[in-house]
């Protein structure tokens, strides 16, 4: 298990200081938090931080570029950063990039990029702990799987 | 140079069976597996990477760099793809190969099985043929299968699908989540049901012990060491007569013939990078209907230059695999009991007889779906991807979820092959092998009849509702891989004879799913093995 500031510290290194805080929020609304832990508090980030530094290496651009455009796309709408915004308005900020309706400049495809963080959330949420997510076992307890052997 | 009386290039379903059998029967034997002999200690249960789900790779080889393949997609778009591609078509390449990791269902194929073309007629632009062989000729190597590696089943219900001289040695899996909710049903739909055989000890036997009953089967090895695979039964006996010699890390790529035909032997490269040959009196290749098909065209000389029992242009035709239609439904109640491997019903029923398609195939539950797999491939399409809501179906669903699904006898398309790629190389230096073609439509119109019986099913087991998506037209292979030297009487439209030996090659053998002329409607590994006990016979009593 990582702490949550050493995963900031890492993801800090890895995408920029912007970026990490932009991608910490974006796992807080991808898995909001209920009566179970959101994204980023059941590990998503300690599980990006682990695979972009092995099997997802060459995301590390594409989050770099995403995130930022996912800035700059909050500042156009709202005159502020994305980590700024309500949860409300952040959705639905998402829900446009989602579908690749976007205003700023994105490098990249932004439907494609936002796939992609979708898919590698649920796999840090749901997936087995060893891959660095899933703290303690967290996202099993809420669905009832158990490992018993 | 070390010469055997025999050398079997794949330490498989196929390729162990031949082995562990000669060994026995007095052979020199030596066993080449391009994989490594690795067991549950080796494997980090990782969800990520495993035979169910490969996002990253797998548990098992080929590595993940230096092997490419090449595909064809339906589109005709050609893309190098890597091990854990969909369009790479693995299998996981171990000692023991897919019986290390798989979910061990253990089914005959039907009579009717062995005479598709009989039975339905040849459609336009398909290569549907009949076995040269018939379900009674099989019939005591299935059971011999059944008693050497070891079937839990149903034998009361098996007895009423198959004509069957001798009951499973083991007991069946007991009914567990979905299962008694399916069996009322199918018995009110008037569909006949057993639990499906599965080659897992359901009691400790020859030293090993029971399933425990965990979540991670299918796709994984298993921790206790119940899942009988070749790796833990014939392989085990044939190194036990100090007669069998097994080189793990080792990779054919090439058969050396006399320009008459005659075996030589093998080169190899071995775990350490050294170019190798060894000499035998008979080669077996059993590297699974893909790579099987690769060494033999890739065995080329001036005497025999498309490969070996090519010369009617046959070696890597007919690929077949399976599709897998299945529906997913939401249940009233909890249906998940965590009680592993989780499949235990299955019907027959639909399997033939089905007014205006050609085959079937069996249905049964799933195994236990792990949260990223669920998460993946069974949350309804209208549900976001994201969110609370995603999250919300997520938790009050996981348990309430099933699905029913099963494997479709594929129509054989001759367009649907391997080849080799002209351009691209494994770090080898050898042609990779490219997969091109589809199935042929009529299995698409089969599948599509056996995803409404799915349907069907979960709607008459009380489902909530059901989705899951028609199937589309694509290659199957996958690891049902089969078809791709296949047998038959004619060398000009097969590539063996009834024995598994290649045409027009004294002694070069094949024991893998290339043989099968067909693919069944089900999971094909017995008779993968029934067929390598019948190969070996054919060896030993040369």
């Amino acid at each position: 298990m990582v702490a949550h500031d050493e995963v900031t510290m890492r993801l800090t290194q890895v995408l920029g200081d912007a970026a990490a805080a932009t991608l910490r929020r974006v796992l807080e609304r991808l898995i909001p938090a209920d009566d179970w832990p959101d994204g980023w508090q059941a590990g998503c980030g300690a599980y990006l931080a682990q695979q972009l530094d092995g099997d997802l290496a060459d995301w590390v651009p594409r989050y770099r570029a995403g995130l930022a455009a996912l800035d700059a796309e909050a500042q156009l709408r709202h005159q502020r950063a994305f980590v700024d915004l309500a949860p409300d308005a952040a959705d639905a900020l998402l829900h446009d990039v989602e579908h690749g309706t976007v205003r700023a400049e994105w490098p990249i495809d932004a439907a494609a990029f936002f796939a992609g963080a979708v898919d590698h959330a649920a796999e840090g949420f749901y997936s087995d702990p060893a891959n660095g997510g899933n703290r303690g076992g967290i996202a099993w307890q809420m669905l009832g799987f158990v490992v018993t052997g | 140079m070390s010469h055997y009386d025999v050398i079997v290039v794949g330490a498989g379903a196929g390729g162990g069976v031949a082995a562990g059998v000669l060994a026995e029967s007095g052979r020199s034997v030596l066993v080449l597996e391009r994989g490594v002999h690795q067991g549950y200690a080796d494997e980090r249960r990782d969800h990520l990477r495993n035979h169910r789900l490969a996002r990253y790779g797998h548990s098992t080889g080929p590595a993940l760099n230096g092997h490419p393949r090449v595909f064809v997609d339906p589109a005709g778009v050609v893309q190098s793809v890597r091990p854990f591609d969909p369009g790479y078509h693995n299998n996981a390449m171990a000692v023991g190969g897919g019986t290390l990791v798989y979910g061990a269902q253990a089914w005959r194929f039907l009579p009717q099985d062995f005479r598709m073309a009989q039975e339905y007629g040849v459609p336009a632009g398909s290569s549907l043929a009949d076995w040269p062989l018939t379900y009674d000729d099989l019939a005591p190597d299935y059971e011999r299968a059944e008693w050497d590696v070891g079937v839990a089943g149903d034998s009361v219900g098996a007895r009423r699908i198959w004509p069957r001289a001798r009951d499973y040695p083991l007991p069946p899996v007991p009914h567990c989540g979905i299962a008694p909710a399916l069996a009322h049903a199918a018995d009110a739909l008037g569909w006949p049901h057993l639990i499906p055989p599965l080659l897992i000890n359901t009691e400790p036997r020859h030293g090993r012990a029971a399933c425990t009953g965990c979540q991670h089967c299918v796709g994984f090895a298993c921790p206790v060491d119940a899942k009988n695979g070749t790796q833990n039964t014939v392989i085990p006996r044939g190194l036990a007569t100090g007669r069998l010699t097994l080189q793990p890390g080792a990779f054919v790529d090439q058969i050396d013939v006399t320009p008459a035909g005659h075996v030589r032997g093998v080169r190899y490269i071995d775990a350490s990078g050294q170019v190798r040959h060894a000499t035998a009196d008979v080669v077996v290749v059993s590297a699974g209907a893909i790579e099987t098909a690769r060494l033999l065209l890739h065995s080329r000389s001036a005497a025999h230059p498309a490969g070996l029992g090519n010369r009617h242009d046959q070696v890597g035709r007919h690929l077949q695999g399976h599709y897998y239609p299945r529906a997913i439904a939401l249940m009233p109640e909890p249906v998940y009991d965590g009680v592993g491997p989780g499949v235990s019903i299955a019907t027959t029923r639909f399997n033939h007889g089905n007014d205006g398609v050609i085959g079937g195939g069996m249905l049964a539950n799933d195994f236990i779906v792990l949260p990223v797999i669920f998460w993946r491939g069974l949350v309804p399409p209208e549900v976001p991807r994201w969110g609370a809501a995603n999250k919300e179906f997520m938790r009050r669903n996981y348990r309430h979820v099933a699905q029913v699904m099963g494997p479709v006898q594929d129509i054989p398309n001759p367009e649907a092959r391997v080849t080799l790629d002209p351009a691209v190389r494994d770090r080898h230096g050898m042609p990779v092998v490219r997969l091109s073609g589809t199935t042929h439509p009529e299995t698409v119109r089969t599948a599509e009849f056996m995803w409404r019986r799915a349907h069907e099913w979960l709607q008459a087991a009380g489902a909530v509702r059901t989705w899951g998506p028609p199937p589309g037209l694509t290659l199957s292979a996958g690891q049902h891989q089969a078809g791709t030297c296949r047998m038959g009487h004619d060398p000009r439209s097969s590539v063996t004879d009834a024995n598994g030996r290649v045409h027009g090659h004294d002694n070069l053998y094949i024991a893998d799913a290339s043989l099968h002329v067909t693919n069944g409607g089900f999971n094909p590994v017995l008779t993968v093995m029934a067929l390598a006990f019948r190969v070996a016979r054919a060896i030993a009593s040369r």
